[in-house]
């Protein structure tokens, strides 16, 4: 019951006219970004950050939220329109709500996309209001030895699952935990990685680094390489689901919220394991597998889209009651409550419950917005699509160019800016992935100090780190996670071997 | 058929040999940190040497993938085999000029030039480079049109402090 009034108390603040409207504006700009190709929601709260300085913190966390599940209903209309995912999460909502558009039926499968993510979000909201102060009541009891290795458990996710290659995950993770020792060490107050400049003194900004890498990297990407590439865009048709339509969508809905749930509240990250999780049940599920990959099936849009809305709503847990961000998206949010000196963590249900509940609150509400905007709307926002590609890029070079310069107002950084966008294309090109610069970046200070006030606590000794249950716990999960699909892949590869030597040739 | 860039020997190589040289930088920089432990017995310098060395493991690596068969499970970049150089440098002056500029000609004027070079870029590596007078007039009217609601939002409703051309607040 305590939680309810809690939550009560979250829609008192968050219904109040001035913060509906940041709601609301927030979702219009998160359903743009998820149009438009080349910006995402991480870019975009990167850009807008500037705003921490004036508005106060309850209403730009509202805003921010807004822009981050707006990102995810508008990035389907992309996949299924133009069949070119924004980010991984939708991939699987593009190759069968492409196929789906292409057969005449992109009005329903937008429907089903826009729908499920409701159901999807608005239960995995639910869960979010009463598993996040439960988690956060049991996160106040770790120490950190734990914290440490919870946040080695994140980065060796985020490195190794993300991407194809382990060597090259490794080599962005530590990219970005070498920029994140830039400036002045946290516990001794020395001075590493400056070079005398006096603009680094303060570190590198994660903004500079996402905008560079995610809207820098890809508007110069785009220019070198993809000047000619032709998008052909599929007929909108009315958004209209038959009855068999939603017969075959709402059971593929449920599923793939609880299956996508979990994977967000894991310090692991990355939606799209959910979604290939979710695509795979309706298949093997559905009494309509012919459809799958021909002709299109529904299921097979509704499920994925619905397990990416949850997941990603799930990734507010670590987020909110760790203080661990599992996506680009969450860790540029815990640069935005850096700005204003809140550290996510167990106490923030306690030191900010009123943001938190207002947060919480705004996003049930975000949902039934972004509902309304999406499925009657859409016809508006596919209008977007037909701006040129020169000029929708030029902008997003004006805009990448505010929000670093508002930050800190320093020509200096433009330039680390420009740099920062010239890494991105040569990882971009020969694929390396870009999360695990972020994540490493703005994780790896706060690591670094838990595990030395780990070895602290130890007496020096590392042997802290096996001698707690918890963590010791936490360091075979992560053991487990390196190995476990090498020794799944080599086995697979061995069977597949046998079976090409057993038959005759 | 050529090959893809992204598959390219050298290319694989050097970027290999990039990796080590960081690893080597900051090493050199890591030995600089004072290893001063405190109560703890790990001091600041810890984790740059540990950082370097897995670099340079990571270096090494990628080299030896580059020489013998490539980066392995490599996903091509999507788009061109060959990179489209001309629209390169109309992108990159156009950022690097506003960089350069933004303090003298203010967020405006210096965002709406950053716009009008992008836009040529954007169209030379579509083939369609246009440089004619109209096309430079109507490309900056609409650069300023993108940059000024901007920068007026921010400066006057939020606030925030963006470079004018003027102290009025309002150029």
């Amino acid at each position: 019951m305590d939680t309810l009034n809690l939550l009560l108390q979250g829609f008192i603040t968050a219904a109040t006219p001035i913060n509906l409207l940041w709601a609301f504006v927030g979702c219009m700009i998160g359903t743009a970004v998820g149009v438009l190709p080349g910006i995402g929601p991480a870019v975009a709260v990167a850009m807008l950050l500037p705003i921490t300085v004036k508005v106060e913190a309850t209403a730009s966390m509202i805003f921010f939220g807004g822009i981050y599940y707006g990102a995810m209903y508008g990035g389907s209309t992309t996949s299924i329109l133009l069949n070119t995912p924004g980010e991984a999460g939708s991939m699987v909502t593009a190759m069968e709500g492409n196929k789906m558009a292409k057969n005449g039926r992109a009005g329903a499968a937008l429907a089903t996309a826009a729908i499920g993510s409701f159901v999807a979000g608005t239960i995995a909201t639910v869960l979010v209001t009463f598993f996040a102060p439960l988690v956060a009541e049991y996160a106040v009891r770790l120490g950190p030895p734990e914290y440490f290795m919870l946040m080695v458990l994140a980065f060796t996710t985020v490195s190794a699952v993300l991407g194809k290659s382990t060597l090259r995950g490794m080599v962005a993770l530590f990219v970005g935990l070498a920029m994140g020792l830039i400036g002045i060490d946290q516990i001794t107050g020395q001075a590493r990685y400056t070079a005398g400049v006096p603009e680094l003194m303060d570190g590198i900004e994660v903004v500079l680094i996402a905008v560079g890498l995610f809207a820098v990297g890809e508007a110069l990407y785009n220019v070198m390489y993809e000047g000619r590439v032709d998008e052909t865009q599929n007929r909108l048709t009315s958004t209209h689901m038959t009855k068999e339509e939603w017969k075959r969508s709402w059971p593929a809905w449920l599923r793939a919220t609880f299956i996508g749930f979990p994977f967000g509240t894991v310090p692991a990250g990355g939606s799209e394991i959910p979604t290939f999780l979710s695509y795979a049940a309706e298949k093997k599920l559905s009494k309509h597998k012919e459809e799958f990959g021909t002709t299109g099936a529904i299921e097979g849009v509704a499920g994925p889209e619905a397990a990416n809305n949850a997941a990603i709503t799930a990734t507010l847990i670590p987020l909110l009651t760790l203080g661990i961000p599992t996506s680009n998206t969450t860790a540029i949010l815990l640069g935005a409550f850096q700005n204003y000196g809140i550290q996510p963590g167990p106490q923030l249900f306690d030191t900010n419950g009123a943001l938190v509940w207002a947060l919480i609150a705004s996003m049930y509400i975000g949902n039934v917005m972004l509902l309304i905007l999406n499925l009657p709307l859409v016809g508006l926002w596919v209008k977007l699509l037909n701006i040129p590609k020169s000029y929708l890029y030029a902008g997003i070079l004006v805009f990448s160019t505010l929000g670093v310069y508002g930050m800190r107002q320093s020509a200096f950084d433009l330039v680390l800016l420009y740099a920062i966008g010239l890494l991105g294309v040569v990882m971009r090109r020969f694929d390396f992935p870009a999360a695990p610069v972020v994540v490493g970046m703005i994780l790896g200070p706060l690591a670094e100090a838990q595990m030395r006030n780990a070895v602290s606590i130890g007496e020096g000794k590392w042997s802290i780190f096996f001698e707690r249950p918890g963590s010791l716990t936490l360091m075979v999960i992560v053991v487990a996670v390196l190995i476990i699909p090498r020794v799944l892949r080599r086995w697979a590869a061995r069977k597949a071997a046998a079976e090409a030597g057993t038959a005759p040739a | 058929m050529t090959q893809h860039s992204s598959r390219s020997k050298p290319l694989q190589t050097l970027i290999g040999v990039g990796i080590v040289v960081l690893a080597g930088l900051l090493a050199w920089g890591a030995s600089s940190v004072s290893s001063e432990a405190g109560y703890g017995g790990v001091g600041p310098n810890f984790l740059p040497w540990v950082v370097s060395a897995v670099l340079l493991i990571c270096g090494i690596l990628c080299v030896v993938h580059a020489l013998t068969g490539g980066f392995r499970d490599l996903e091509e970049g999507s788009g061109d085999e060959r990179a489209h150089w001309k629209g390169f440098v109309w992108v990159s002056a156009g950022l690097l000029l506003n960089a350069l500029l933004i303090t003298t000609l203010g967020f405006i004027l210096s965002c709406a030039l950053c716009f009008v070079l992008s836009v040529r870029g954007f169209k030379s590596s579509e083939g369609e480079l246009d440089l004619r007078l109209n096309a430079w007039i109507k490309d900056s009217a609409i650069g300023i049109a993108v940059a000024a609601p901007v920068y007026w939002m921010f400066t006057q409703l939020l606030a925030i402090n963006l470079p004018g051309l003027t102290n009025t607040g309002w150029l």
